[in-house]
């Protein structure tokens, strides 16, 4: 078998692979940089992988050994060309150390280059562990001070998330991770981030999980206490959450302003806001096509684009994070951080890193609470008791949001309720969308919300 | 006794027969810096200084004179009740019993208006009784520290009644007198609820006097060289007589300048200081713990000049960590608990912060909230129970719904958390309150011995006493005792004393850094107390604390790279976990669960 071969079998089993359920077919290496020579040895690879008329390039850090040790086998790719083991590299500190010393040292390997951020400060010689593998990329720590996002599939041009985390921390923003340093090459004659080295949060946990913590204790408050008979309201909850929301939208107006400083601002005008609700409708019918049950709420949501339509702007634009949801920020011991200016990943890159409405932000944010507090509905026997508890959640905690946000200077939330409200559909349209094709249980969650709207 | 004498500033090596009779302490896994149990407090002697930081390891335990033991049957605790009961303190390993005033008073401010101090409280006993408390106390290793209140006196205090009748004889001056009620306006009112001015008009004098509470308490002249010289002879008085230290009420408020808050003068730390030298020169063990209900950045400041390891107060209260424990499990997420121990700057060498869960006198959360740097207040506002909570004096058990999950759970951060802890009497066998008897009193209840007449406190007529004990069905001294609970293996009486067993087996949680580690879960608080031993000895004493503070079971998944190789002991029952490998550490805890580590240096290679 041939190490492509190998490489394919191993590549489709990975969470990162986005041809899932598709065939794979012409893998083929389009760039192979010795960084180590020896053994172990590490090669740098990217590979292209050809589904129909689409073309997917892959990041593989192969680590070659004559033999495994043990702790490296789960990570195990397949037989190199030269008999040796190869393996996924960024599980092996050994291999994964000379990267951080390749940024300290603004080093060059073949057409990889490793760059440090001018004045970044950090420790090198430090071990490295795996900590997370999301859709797109893998990030490992290096100590507890360092964090390096080594993305897997990548796409021609530069990542917006190192413009964004640069940009700001320059300006001294306290919500971003504080960029060190990155590695990029050419693919298709454009400069191409492979990953970014950034200021690790230590004792941080992300929106996502906190949010949990406070819907689980409403819940289990309702249960305990005599249920929706008792008048179970968020705000008597232990686990409250809407002061941590609070600040959350406070932090999140004061990205938007820095960013609109960095990136700058300006205006839709009447024939950019027809074209925004176009979008949206064409999105909606693309819905209505796929999800059928979607048709029931398509008059309310089209009267949301005309209203919005009819408003025709100014409406004020600028650099957003684009794909803001609780996931995408972490509670600090001083405060919210705000991770990953990449933009919704489906979204071509000239898109991303254009300008939209802060209020896209505020709208996923707020859709995102709808989702912290019906995913734990799923499933539950007192789902129809507890719907009621869960709106009460949201509304408080959306409300706290809103608040914080026009409070710390951002765009009034209450005072632009048509495109909010248009936006938030949007949101609400494009995750009827996605679960009905990722993760068809949890379809309910965007479908009952339409029903609320 | 000589043989086990400690060398100074270090603990004496452990005698490993101790504690084997003992079945519950046969466990012996390795204590590299136990120290042994109950040792005498040895006299004091100039030459021979005793461990002169014995505040930083030591479990304290807070008494209310008046409510422990009543010896002479009269209805009111005393001081020889309290020594008839050295013996229980000792068994629960109590290293400092902390007694509220014990001084002569009219008793208006629960004996903060002090009228005499040099004379004991006639309720309490006499100074003979005092005596034999602390050699008793010494004899069992246990040392005795009181309040003290140094800014003001009662109006009934002798010095105060010469002040206003011979305005030129020699207390002229021992007051802040003044023609003009508007000097020092910045100053805050601090009792607002019961005072309008900080200045009363004394119309024996004609002259207004000055006071930063009630106005039946005026303030000391600490300008006047002869009131700071008169505070200092109180002080050696008590530490002639063998008194371990003071808990120095009110220490912010001593001096007093127009223009300023009159909060934390330089002056006041310039006395601070004077006070320091003169403890440092006669009585170099002795303890000064300042009560300074204020921001831990303001706070540090009593500790003096880091420079010189802390040169004022050498202990301070941590005011706004107690409220935060419990809003952290309240809302079932650290960070309360995360970020006040973020913000706490770090303290000079010799110094320790003393942490507590209750007091007899609860703080209100004004006193700690700084509107600037502190969301505290935005957080309770919103939430009417825990207001209540804070703001309503109420022991610990009615607090926490008497479940004895979250008492074990507070008690072990209490024992774990930076700091030297402070217990209330009565909370380690989780009594209950009064809510019924005014605010204060409402926690001030007798002690709850035995099952028999008055809970064992006092052989008086019931009617005499100077409170109702608890008597409802749940608190009840009949059910909630001390007798009881001894009885029982499974008491809270028995779990508590265990985990000070333990703590005191690890000197690291008084000594030792404090690092929070990061967690996959917001609702686990996980970290790692560490010492090593300055001198040497090759010997590092580390544990792991980890605290579910939700009433859920969590998972959690602990980067322990720093330890990769270390197998883990649990503290409890000396149960060996798996070892710590390159992989996130997983454990589970159940609700309001936690474990407490200890990590051993990792074993070499060829010994596995």
């Amino acid at each position: 078998m041939a190490f492509e071969d190998a490489l394919a079998a191993w590549l489709v089993r990975q969470r990162w692979f986005a041809g899932k359920g598709r065939g794979l077919r012409d893998l083929a290496i389009v760039a192979d940089t010795e960084i180590i020579g020896g053994d172990p040895g590490l090669r740098h690879l990217i590979v292209t992988v050809s589904h129909g008329t689409t073309v997917d390039y892959y990041q593989v850090l192969a680590g070659l050994r004559g033999s495994l040790p043990d702790q490296l086998r789960h990570a195990r790719i397949g037989a190199a060309d030269d008999g040796r083991q190869a393996y996924d590299a960024l599980h092996d500190s050994d291999l994964t150390k000379p990267l951080l010393a390749g940024i300290a040292a603004d080093s060059a390997v073949g057409s990889l280059q490793m760059r440090r951020v001018p004045g970044a400060r950090f420790e090198t010689g430090l071990d490295s562990l795996v900590i997370s593998s999301e859709q797109s990329n893998t990030s490992l720590v290096y100590g507890e001070e360092s964090i390096l996002k080594v993305f897997r599939r990548l796409s021609p041009g530069p990542n917006p998330d190192l413009e964004v985390t640069a940009a700001l921390s320059r300006l001294g923003s306290p919500h971003v991770a504080e960029p060190l340093g990155w590695i990029e090459t050419r693919l298709e004659g454009v400069s191409t981030s492979l990953a970014i080295l950034s200021r690790y949060l230590r004792l941080a946990s992300d929106g996502w999980s906190l949010a949990a913590t406070s819907v689980r204790d409403l819940y289990a408050m309702e249960g305990m206490e005599g249920g929706a008979a008792a008048g179970v309201r968020a705000a008597d909850a232990g686990g409250d959450f809407a002061g941590e929301a609070r600040r959350l939208g406070i932090a999140t107006a004061e990205v938007h302003a820095d960013l609109a400083a960095a990136f700058g601002a300006d205006e839709l005008g009447p024939d950019a806001v027809g074209e925004l609700t176009e979008q949206m409708f064409r999105k909606l019918d693309l819905a209505r096509a796929a999800v059928p049950e979607i048709g029931r709420y398509a008059e309310m949501i089209g009267d949301a684009y005309s209203s919005l339509a009819k408003l025709r702007g100014p409406f004020p634009v600028q650099r957003v994070h684009g794909d803001y949801h609780l996931g995408q920020v972490l509670r600090t011991q001083t405060g919210w951080v705000v991770l990953d200016f990449e933009g919704e990943p489906a979204t071509p890159l000239a898109q991303r890193r254009g300008r939209s409405s802060p209020l896209r932000d505020v709208a996923g944010m707020l859709r995102s609470f709808d989702y912290a507090a019906r995913h734990q509905l799923i499933g539950r026997p007192d789902q129809a008791v507890l719907s009621g508890v869960a709106r009460d959640w949201v509304r408080r905690n959306a409300g706290a949001f809103c608040a914080g946000y026009a409070e710390a200077g951002g765009l009034d939330p209450d005072a632009n309720g048509v495109l909010l409200r248009a936006l938030q559909l949007d949101k609400a349209v494009y995750e009827v969308l996605y679960e009905a094709r990722h993760r068809p249980s949890w379809l309910p969650i965007p479908l009952d919300s339409l029903a609320e709207f | 006794m000589t043989e086990h004498e400690p060398a100074a500033g270090r603990p004496a090596p452990a005698p490993h027969h101790v504690g084997l009779a003992d079945p519950q302490s046969a466990i012996n896994f390795q204590e590299p810096f136990a120290s042994p149990p109950s040792e005498p407090v040895p006299d004091f002697a100039l030459d021979r200084p005793r461990d002169p930081e014995w505040y930083r390891r030591a479990v304290f335990y807070e008494v209310l004179v008046r409510g422990f033991q009543d010896a002479n049957g009269d209805g009111t605790g005393d001081l020889r009740g309290l020594t008839s009961r050295l013996d229980y303190l000792q068994w629960l390993g109590i290293d400092c019993i902390w007694l509220l005033p014990i001084y002569d008073s009219p008793l208006r401010d629960g004996g903060y208006d002090i009228s005499d101090y040099m004379r004991i409280l006639g309720d309490y006993g006499n100074i003979a009784d005092f005596v034999e408390l602390v050699e008793e106390a010494h004899k069992r290793g246990i040392r005795v520290i009181a309040d003290l209140v140094m800014n003001h006196t009662s109006d009934q205090h002798p010095w105060f009644q010469a002040s206003r009748s011979d305005p030129d004889g020699p207390f002229g001056d021992f007051y802040v007198w003044s023609d003009d009620p508007d000097k020092y306006a910045e100053a805050r009112i601090i009792f607002v609820d019961t005072e309008t001015s900080n200045w009363t008009f004394d119309p024996v004098r004609g002259q207004y006097y000055w006071h930063r509470f009630f106005s039946h308490q005026p303030d000391l002249n600490f300008e006047n060289p002869r009131v700071q010289d008169a505070m200092i002879e109180v002080l050696r008085f008590w530490l002639d007589l063998g008194i371990d230290g003071f808990r120095l009420d009110a220490v912010p408020y001593l001096y007093e300048r127009e223009g300023t808050n009159c909060e934390n003068l330089k002056e006041t730390h310039e006395y601070l200081k004077r006070i320091r030298a003169e403890v440092d020169k006669l009585y170099p063990d002795r303890v000064l713990l300042a009560e300074a209900n204020q921001w831990p950045a303001d706070v540090v400041q009593y500790f003096g000049d880091p420079e010189t390891g802390g040169n004022e107060c050498h202990m301070s209260f941590h005011f706004p960590l107690m409220p935060r424990i419990f809003m952290a499990v309240r809302r079932e997420q650290r960070y309360p608990i995360s970020e006040i121990l973020a913000q706490t700057p770090k303290i000079p060498a010799g110094c320790q912060w003393g942490i507590f869960l209750r007091n007899h006198d609860e703080l209100t959360l004004e006193m700690v909230t700084d509107d600037e740097r502190d969301y505290m207040y935005a957080e309770y506002a919103k939430d009417p129970r825990m207001k209540a909570n804070i703001g309503i004096r109420r022991r610990l058990a009615p607090l926490l719904d008497n479940d004895r999950n979250q008492l074990e759970l507070f008690t072990a951060l209490l024992l774990s958390l930076p700091g030297s802890p402070v217990m209330y009497y009565g909370d380690e066998i989780g009594m209950g309150d009064n809510i019924w008897l005014g605010d204060r009193d409402g926690v001030r209840t007798p002690m709850q011995w035995t099952p028999d007449r008055n809970g064992g406190f006092s052989s008086c007529d019931p009617q005499r006493l100077y409170l109702p004990p608890i008597m409802d069905p749940i608190y009840g001294y009949q059910s909630l005792n001390v007798e009881a609970q001894q009885r029982s293996p499974g008491s809270l009486l028995h779990w508590t004393r265990r985990m000070i067993e333990i703590r005191k087996r690890h000197p690291v949680f008084g000594l030792g850094a404090y690092e929070e580690l990061t967690s996959s879960n917001p609702s686990v608080l996980a970290f790692v107390r560490e010492y090593a031993d300055p001198e040497g000895h090759d010997a590092t004493d580390r544990i792991l604390c980890v605290n579910n503070l939700s009433r859920f079971p969590q998972p959690v998944e602990l980067d322990l790279r720093r330890f990769i190789g270390v197998t883990p002991v649990e503290c409890m029952g000396g149960v060996t976990f798996p070892p710590v490998g390159e992989l996130p550490y997983l454990l589970t805890l159940p609700g309001h669960g936690f474990y407490w580590f200890q990590l051993p240096p990792a074993r070499e290679e060829h010994d596995r």
